[in-house]
């Protein structure tokens, strides 16, 4: 029937086109009724797989039937649905009925139509978050739901300051990006960026917040995320309250945030749930995990293939003896090793997580086991290599975690050509590279280049919150206060 | 108009008026610290200490000198040139400086491949070796005075922990070999304090990045910091060094410095001078960057090179120049002669500008 | 197009620009040296571990001939299955005959080889200095053997500090003669320190025997743990933990003579008498005392004489005098020097028990 409405449009051949390429969709209903009271026939169309029916059921046609209306605007009174929308433009016939919205039109009114809100939300309940787990604090993660993502943010902050602005990207998908700031605490500057670069994003089909970081980052050649992503709200909101962005994307559970520095990513969100002492030894302990997991393997290969001056005396017969019968040179045996963690590691994330489990505790102590046997690799180095490995899993940020992992082979590469010389030479390059990265043109080794004191008190350290009374400058937010410190009291002396 | 507009430099491209600290001494301190020690107590013996810190001081006048005339001119060495002879001829003259840094580029990456070659390598290629160091020169140049500053910056800061372990020394230090105190005469001293600048040349890139510098005039505090820092640095390593040697053992070591961590010893690392040359990378590092894009700089400003093509040409002069001058005494030449150029240029020249920039400042008032 | 030729230049670079490999398995570590004066020749004998499965440490060695100390380590390097690196050096030989015609050629060498550390032993050797390298003592190798032997007594016993760069130092300090600890081979697996040889311009000129050893490194060193034995009359008493500290005073004109002052804290450890107090341990104090003045007199007048000087009296005089004649020193001054000795003694009385 909705025939007789397409064929005395304007618009017929937009119309028509819709509706032929609908009416070969199973989901595809369209249904007509008749008011009770004026005789007024109406037809409701709709994709039965986005709308739920017991909206339709319970708010909207009891009084549709039921109540007299005459005109389409008449129906806003009735329908105790609160979005309603009035319009005449036929091209956003389209985009409405695929965001859950039921067209009505009526016999009487050609021109006219209404489009009233019934999608039906099928949501994962709100679970704890597994990536960032975190044995304090809030248990929430961030689910698959845009709005219920937008939900858990606006009940942590519940200001009017917070301002939500929607995008939409993705030529197929037509995916719902959100970006979310807090008016007059993120700098301008920075919000008009990421506007910019969510607008200009050009792709077919975005499925996950993750293509959208890759396509806004600043620099596209390297292994290094510029954007933090999170499942935590409770972190969207603390990293909002400093005055930085957040980007949601529809249909994924990880947020983003920008602008982001390097320190950031070896943040574990837990550090503020911990007091300032323990967080800051944690966070100590996590870069050293860091530079030890990349350097540990080079400096093994540069001592044993160029330096063996280094190795202190009382450590020669371990190393000689454990080595004596490798038929291969150091860089082969640590290759060879790291790869097979690599593998092991691979092997584990994708299989289900029980067989995974038990393909890392085999391979872990039989490939090892046997490989030292075998006289392929060395005892010393098996040790060496496996603690790199567990030192690059004390990652918070699975994203840098990767990086890291990568970071390790060019390393070995330079150790090989020109030992501790190449291990310094590749140090140069890598500290170049991150020099020149920036996230959302804001330098992404700040506070260490340029150097901000003020901004260390939340980087390496973690300084007692009653010191942090300044945003990081390096957000230049127009309101860069977060609290004033209450005036300091006189020292007292002891016992007064 | 047009030149006007070439000359100044956005914002944003600008850096921090502290980091002026670092992009001095980071310059200053280079190859020659490993070695200088010896030179000086040649002419000075072992009172040579005092021409290091008397040198140092002398640093201070021409950085005075230095920012008075780029205050006044209110732009680069190109700027001060063409400011004092014309446009035409002070560009013209501003050429000469691409051959300057080059060769100070050039001076300093291959004592360091020749400290490798004697301390750790003795086949390593000058050739592979200079063309992965002048890529990743480019790969920093590339992006922008920013990166060559943070290079400077970490290549201060990352290498700083080598002080402590000149401690190592202490054990065998005797400082009675420091006296008596002024044994020689002042004559001598003099002498060594200008063997001794040589080692302390480099902060004349000052008039070259000028105009990078964010509010400048707040800078001189820094720039004298930086300067100041190397001389207490210098001089405690020379203190230091004497103490440790004797003076004719002294003589006996080209890399005075190096030799010097032959004695350290920890439970982890037997032997350390081999980290050290190692750690040398970064240390080296900034100054090859400021040297090359001093260069490219006075391309572009002067011949409208742009910079992108400048520094790749630079690099090639550098790549060729570093692979002619190999052996050890044609290396003393090009140790002598850049010494003898940054010397000249340093004290006879830039005094000279300065006078001419103050004349003509008063002529140009009335 | 950019990126192929950097690809390019990575790729060649990774194949062109490496360097000599010296793997730690591959190569023989020589861990000590020995030379000797045999037939006119030099002969050095290199100590190269072998690393046992079981961590267990054979030695072997090499030996070869030659004129200079560097063709011996190529006459040696044909002997080897792998390449002989002298990187982890850590004791160096030389026997007795070879020491008094002057080792100084063959220090200068290891001098001259960054790959050798400063902190390197060098000792002198009362015979043949291949009969001590080509034992075996202990299951963690010779050269390691030898090593730990010559620091611990430097460290806590009676040998003054010495090694590769206070050698060197010493040797071209002006007014100051260096030298070195004295081994000797006691029984088939055994060997002791004997002496230090005194030398001058690198030649053993004299040896300081074992017992005097104390004395000696009172004047040239500074004891910071040590152990003594003062006799009064039949009695003997150890004292031990002797602290001491040297200080040189020059008189102020003419300047000549020479004030030594030693300062010495000890703690009376064991007396063989029945009872310590405070009157025996005031003997005690004055017999040490008179011990140190005599025997460190003696000591100065020797050296005096045989015109060496490893306390650095001449480079104490030299810190303190304005152009300073070292030529004329050591012909005149020198013996000339008038040299006294005044020890400043505590004991502490008896340890833990009264």
């Amino acid at each position: 029937m909705l025939n007789w409405f397409t064929k005395k449009n304007t618009h017929s051949d937009v119309k028509g086109n819709l509706d032929s390429y609908l009416k070969r969709s199973k989901d595809y209903k369209q249904v007509y009724y008749e008011n009770q009271k004026t005789n007024q026939r109406f037809c409701f169309s709709f994709l039965s797989s986005l709308i739920d029916e017991s909206i339709l059921e319970d708010h909207a046609l009891p009084f549709l039937l039921d109540k007299p209306f005459e005109k389409l605007e008449d129906i806003k009174k009735i329908v105790s649905v609160a979005d309603v929308q009035i319009s005449n433009d036929p091209s956003l016939i389209e985009q409405k009925l695929f965001n859950g919205y039921v067209l009505m039109t009526m016999e009487s009114d050609k021109k006219n139509f209404a489009f009233i809100a019934a999608q039906k939300e099928i949501v994962r309940s709100v679970t704890q978050p597994e990536v960032e787990f975190s044995v304090i604090g809030p248990k929430e993660a961030f689910v698959e739901s845009l709005m219920q993502n937008v939900n858990l943010i606006r009940k942590r902050l519940p200001i009017k300051e917070l301002i939500i602005e929607e995008f939409t990207v993705g030529s197929l998908s037509k995916t719902k990006v959100v970006t979310l700031h807090i008016d007059g605490i993120a700098d301008p500057v920075n919000v008009e960026t990421i506007k910019e670069r969510i607008k200009g994003v050009q792709f077919d089909a975005i499925t996950d917040s993750s293509y959208i970081v890759q396509m806004i980052s600043d620099n596209k050649n390297t292994p290094f995320p510029q954007l933090l992503d999170t499942e935590r709200p409770d972190r969207v909101t603390a990293i909002l309250a400093e005055g930085k962005i957040a980007v949601l994307v529809d249909g994924s559970p990880h947020a983003l945030i920008a602008p982001t520095t390097l320190v950031e990513f070896f943040s574990s969100f837990e550090d503020y749930f911990l007091n300032w002492i323990l967080s800051s030894f944690f966070r100590l302990i996590r870069l050293f995990a860091v530079a030890f997991s990349i350097l540990i393997t080079p400096v093994y290969v540069a001592t044993l293939s160029y330096h063996y001056e280094l190795i202190p005396k009382d450590l020669m017969s371990t190393l000689i003896t454990s080595r004596r019968e490798i038929p291969l040179p150091p860089i082969l045996e640590a290759l060879f090793l790291e790869l097979t963690i690599e593998l092991l590691r691979e092997a584990g994330a994708r299989l289900p997580t029980k067989v995974g489990q038990t393909i890392g505790i085999v391979g872990g102590i039989v490939i090892g086991t046997a490989s030292v046997e075998a006289g392929l690799t060395s005892n010393v180095l098996l040790i060496i290599v496996a603690l790199a490995a567990l030192a690059s899993f004390t990652t918070p940020v699975y994203k840098m975690g990767n990086a890291i992992r990568l970071l390790r082979f060019p390393f070995l590469l330079f150790a090989e050509l020109w030992g501790l010389i190449g291990i310094v030479f590749c140090f140069c390059i890598l500290m170049t590279h991150l020099i020149r990265l920036t996230s959302l043109n804001r330098p992404f080794l700040e506070p260490l280049y340029p150097p901000r004191l003020a901004d260390f008190k939340d980087a390496l350290v973690r300084f007692p919150f009653s010191q942090q009374s300044q945003r990081p400058q390096i957000l230049r937010s127009p309101n860069p206060v977060r609290f004033t410190p209450p005036e300091k009291k006189k020292k007292t002396d002891i016992d007064e | 108009m047009d030149m006007e507009q070439q000359h100044t430099v956005a914002d944003k491209l600008k850096v921090s008026p502290f980091l002026v600290f670092f992009l001095i001494h980071s310059m200053q301190v280079g190859i020659g610290v490993l070695g200088f020690q010896r030179i000086i107590a040649l002419t000075a013996g072992y009172d040579a200490w005092i021409s290091v810190i008397f040198a140092g001081l002398s640093i201070h006048l021409i950085l005075w000198m230095m920012y008075k005339i780029a205050e006044t001119v209110n732009g680069d060495m190109v700027s001060i040139h063409t400011y004092i002879y014309g446009n035409k001829v002070g560009k013209l003259l501003s050429l000469p400086f691409v051959l300057y840094f080059c060769l100070i580029a050039v001076t300093i990456m291959n004592g360091f491949i020749e400290v490798i070659q004697v301390w750790m390598f003795q086949d390593l290629s000058t050739f592979w070796f200079s063309v992965a160091f002048l890529g990743l020169a480019i790969y920093i140049i590339y992006g922008g005075f920013r990166t060559v500053t943070g290079i400077a910056f970490f290549g201060v800061i990352l290498p700083l922990y080598l002080i402590f372990t000149f401690f190592f020394t202490f054990p065998y230090a005797d400082f009675s070999n420091l006296l008596p105190i002024f044994d020689h005469p002042i004559k001598d001293l003099l002498k060594a304090s200008k063997n001794m600048s040589l080692t302390y040349l480099g902060w004349e890139t000052l008039l070259f990045y000028y105009p990078f510098i964010k509010d400048p005039a707040k800078s001189k505090k820094w720039a004298h910091g930086g300067v100041m820092f190397t001389t207490i640095l210098y001089t405690l390593l020379t203190v230091t060094t004497f103490a440790y040697f004797s003076e004719g053992q002294l003589q006996k070591n080209v890399w005075a410095t190096l030799t010097m961590w032959k004695i350290v010893q920890m439970p982890f690392v037997e032997r350390f001078e081999y980290i050290g040359i190692a750690n040398w990378n970064i240390v080296i590092l900034p100054n090859v960057c400021i040297a090359i894009w001093c260069a490219s700089r006075v391309l572009k400003r002067t011949i409208n090179i742009k910079q992108k093509k400048g520094v790749i040409l630079v690099s090639l002069v550098c790549l060729v120049g570093a692979n002619l001058f190999k052996s050890r005494n044609q290396l003393n030449a090009l140790f002598t002669l850049s010494g003898l150029i940054g010397f000249y240029l340093n004290y006879v020249y830039i005094p000279l500008l300065f006078v001419a920039v103050m004349i003509i400042k008063k002529v140009k008032n009335q | 197009m950019k990126k192929i030729i950097i690809s390019f230049f990575i790729a060649a670079l990774l194949l062109c620009g490496c360097v000599q490999k010296e793997i730690l398995d591959d190569v023989n570590l020589e861990t000590g040296v020995g030379y000797d004066l045999v037939k006119e020749k030099i002969r050095g004998t290199a100590l190269v571990p072998v690393y046992q499965p079981d961590k267990s440490v054979d030695n072997k060695t090499f030996t070869a001939s030659s004129k200079l100390s560097r063709d011996f380590l190529n006459d040696v390097q044909r002997q080897s299955p792998d390449p002989i690196v002298t990187g982890s050096l850590e004791v160096v030989l030389f026997g007795k005959e070879l020491s008094e015609r002057g080792i100084l050629d063959l220090i200068d060498s290891f001098q001259r080889d960054p790959s050798v550390g400063a902190g390197l032993y060098l000792a002198v050797v009362d015979g043949e200095s291949k009969k001590i390298i080509q034992g075996n003592y202990g299951n963690r190798g010779t050269a390691i053997f030898i090593s730990n032997l010559i620091r611990h007594n430097m460290l806590t016993k009676d040998v003054p500090k010495t090694n590769l760069q206070l050698f060197l130092s010493d040797f071209y300090q002006i007014g100051k003669t260096s030298y070195l600890p004295q081994l000797k081979k006691k029984g088939k697996n055994q060997i002791m320190i004997s002496g230090i040889s005194l030398f001058k311009y690198g030649k053993v000129v004299d040896t300081i025997p074992g017992n005097k050893m104390f004395f000696f490194k009172l004047l040239v060193d500074n004891y910071s743990e040590g152990t003594t034995e003062v006799k009064i009359g039949k009695e003997i008493a150890a004292i031990q933990s002797v602290q001491s500290k040297n200080d040189f005073k020059l008189s102020r004109s003419p300047r000549n003579e020479v004030d030594i002052t030693l300062k010495i804290n000890a703690i009376l450890n064991e007396f063989s008498g029945n009872k310590v107090t405070k009157k025996e341990v005031g003997e005690i104090e004055k017999k040490f005392k008179k011990d140190v003045e005599r025997e460190c007199m003696q000591m100065t007048e020797r050296f005096q004489k045989q015109k060496i000087d490893p306390i650095g009296l001449g480079h104490f005089v030299k810190s303190k005098t304005r152009n300073f004649d070292i030529k004329k020193w050591w012909r005149e001054d020198y013996p000339k020097l008038k040299v006294n000795i005044k020890a400043d003694v505590t004991i502490t009385e008896s340890g833990v028990i009264e």
